[in-house]
C-alpha cells in the first residue's frame, strides 16, 4: 500500500517521534492528514515493538553470579564519602536480585499497612484496562485539563510520570471513588496495545517502601510518599514493571 | 537510591541492550561485566546529575567501540542467534513484523546505526539523550536513525520509502 512520500523530511519526523510529548502529539496530528507519514510512523511503531519483543526479555534472565560478586566486593569495601540513602533501596535491591528461587518470596514484603491500596488499584486496572471504547474519561490530548482536574480532586498536585522508557504513553485518566479521598487512575498503553494503570490516592503521610503484590493476571508495585499513595499495575515482566515503577516514583517525587 | 543499588537495578536492562548490540550472549555479558567494573571503579565521578542508566550506557558504548577497534579485521562476523521461540510466521500474519526477520536485519546494520536505534527503541531514550550518550550531534543521530529504519523497512519486506535527507548526511 504505497501512500506517497511524507510531506516532512524523515529526520524531522524522527526528531518529533523521539522527542517530548508535545512533539509526539504534533507528529500524530501531522500524520492525520499525511498518509505517507502515517504509513511510515506505523511501520516505525512495528519496528520498535518487534525490537522490544526480541530483546527486552533478556532482562528477565537470571543474572550471572559474577555481576553480583563485583557489586558485593565493592559494597564490602565502600568508597569514601557518604552516599545518599533512599528508603526504597532495600526493597529494590532485593527485588532486583530476582530471587533465584522464584518470585514467591516477594509477596511477604507487602506490608500490612496499606494492602487496600494495591487491592483497589488492581481492581481498577481489571475493570478499566480491558475497555476498548472507554478506558479513560479524559484523553491524553487534554492532558493539561486532565492533570488540573485530578490534582484538584485529589487535593494534591502531581504530574503524570513519563513511562516512555518502556514504550508506554499516557492515553488518559479517570476519577474513581477511594477510601480516604477520590482516587485518580492514569492509563498508559504501548504499541502492542498492552496497558498499565497508575493508581493515585491521597495518603496521610505514612510512607512505605516499594512493595509488590499480585493477583492472577495482574501485578502491582506500590508505595506511599509525601501525601500520595501510588500503585503501578499491569501484566508485564516483573523487571519491566519494577523499572517503570521506579521511574514513576522518581517523576512523582520530583514533580 | 544508593549508588550501588542503582547500579544493581540497572544491570538487567543493560544486559538486554548489550545482547541486542553484540548479538552474542557471552560477548554481551563480558561487556556488561567490564562496564560494571569500570562504573564501580569510577563511582566518585558519578555526580548524580543525570540518569545513571545513560552514564552506564555511555561507559558500555566506549568499551564496545574499544573492543571493535582492537579486533576490527577479524570482527564484523557476529554470531546470529536464532532467537524467537514461536514461529515468526504466526506473528507476521497479524500484521506484526516477523521477529526473526527483524533480528536478522538488525544484524546487518552498521554498529553505530544499531546502537542508535536500540537506544531509542529499546531504552526509550529521546533523540537528544541518545545523541548525548553516543557523543554525536542530534542531526547525526537523526540521519543514522533514518538510515537504520529505512534498511529495516526494506529488509523486512516493506516497500522502501525513498530516503530524503533533510540535509547532507554525517
Amino acid at each position: 500500500m504505497m501512500s506517497g512520500s511524507p510531506s516532512i523530511p524523515v529526520e524531522e519526523a524522527l526528531r518529533l517521534r523521539h522527542g517530548r510529548e508535545a512533539d509526539r502529539v504534533r507528529l500524530r496530528s501531522l500524520a492525520e492528514t499525511d498518509a505517507g507519514l502515517a504509513d511510515l510512523v506505523a511501520d516505525w511503531d512495528r519496528q520498535d515493538a518487534a525490537i522490544r519483543a526480541l530483546y527486552a526479555p533478556v532482562a528477565e534472565e537470571p543474572l550471572p553470579e559474577r555481576f553480583r560478586a563485583a557489586i558485593k566486593a565493592t559494597r564490602q569495601a565502600p568508597a569514601k564519602g557518604a552516599l545518599p540513602l533512599w528508603r526504597i533501596a532495600a526493597s529494590v535491591a532485593l527485588l532486583a536480585l530476582g530471587f533465584a528461587a522464584g518470585w514467591g518470596g516477594a509477596r511477604f514484603m507487602q506490608s500490612p499497612a496499606e494492602p487496600t491500596l494495591a487491592a483497589a488499584a488492581m481492581t481498577s486496572f481489571a475493570t478499566y484496562s480491558v475497555e476498548t471504547r472507554h478506558p479513560v474519561e479524559v484523553g491524553a490530548e487534554d492532558e493539561a485539563h486532565l492533570v488540573q482536574w485530578l490534582s484538584k480532586r485529589l487535593g494534591t498536585p502531581f504530574r503524570p510520570p513519563d513511562l516512555s522508557q518502556g514504550g508506554f504513553r499516557l492515553i488518559g485518566g479517570r476519577l474513581l471513588p477511594g477510601t480516604t479521598s477520590p482516587a485518580a487512575l492514569l492509563m498508559y498503553e504501548d504499541d502492542l496495545g498492552r496497558r498499565l494503570a497508575l493508581y493515585l490516592t491521597r495518603s496521610d503521610g505514612a510512607e512505605s517502601d516499594l512493595a509488590f503484590a499480585e493477583e492472577p493476571g495482574r501485578q502491582a508495585f506500590w508505595w506511599a510518599e509525601g501525601n500520595l499513595g501510588c500503585a503501578l499495575v499491569g501484566d508485564l515482566p516483573r523487571d519491566t514493571l519494577r523499572r517503570l515503577a521506579i521511574a514513576a516514583y522518581h517523576d512523582l517525587t520530583e514533580a | 537510591m544508593p549508588f550501588l543499588d542503582q547500579i544493581e537495578a540497572a544491570i538487567p536492562g543493560l544486559r538486554a541492550y548489550a545482547r541486542a548490540l553484540t548479538r552474542d550472549r557471552e560477548v554481551a555479558d563480558d561487556l556488561v561485566q567490564d562496564t560494571l567494573e569500570a562504573a564501580l571503579a569510577r563511582q566518585t565521578q558519578w555526580r548524580g546529575d543525570g540518569p545513571l542508566r545513560a552514564w552506564l550506557v555511555r561507559i558500555l558504548m566506549n568499551r564496545f567501540r574499544d573492543g571493535l577497534r582492537r579486533q576490527r579485521p577479524a570482527a564484523a562476523v557476529l554470531a546470529l542467534v536464532p532467537d524467537p521461540a514461536d514461529p515468526p510466521a504466526a506473528r507476521a500474519a497479524e500484521g506484526r513484523l516477523a521477529l526473526a526477520e527483524v533480528h536478522a536485519a538488525m544484524g546487518r546494520l552498521p554498529e553505530d546505526q544499531r546502537a542508535a536505534l536500540l537506544l531509542v527503541a529499546l531504552e526509550g531514550m529521546s533523540l537528544a539523550e541518545a545523541a548525548s550518550v553516543l557523543g554525536c550531534a542530534e542531526g547525526t543521530l537523526a540521519s543514522r536513525l533514518a538510515r537504520a529504519r529505512a534498511t529495516l523497512r526494506q529488509m523486512t519486506g516493506r516497500e522502501a520509502v525513498p530516503h530524503r535527507p533533510g540535509k547532507a548526511g554525517e
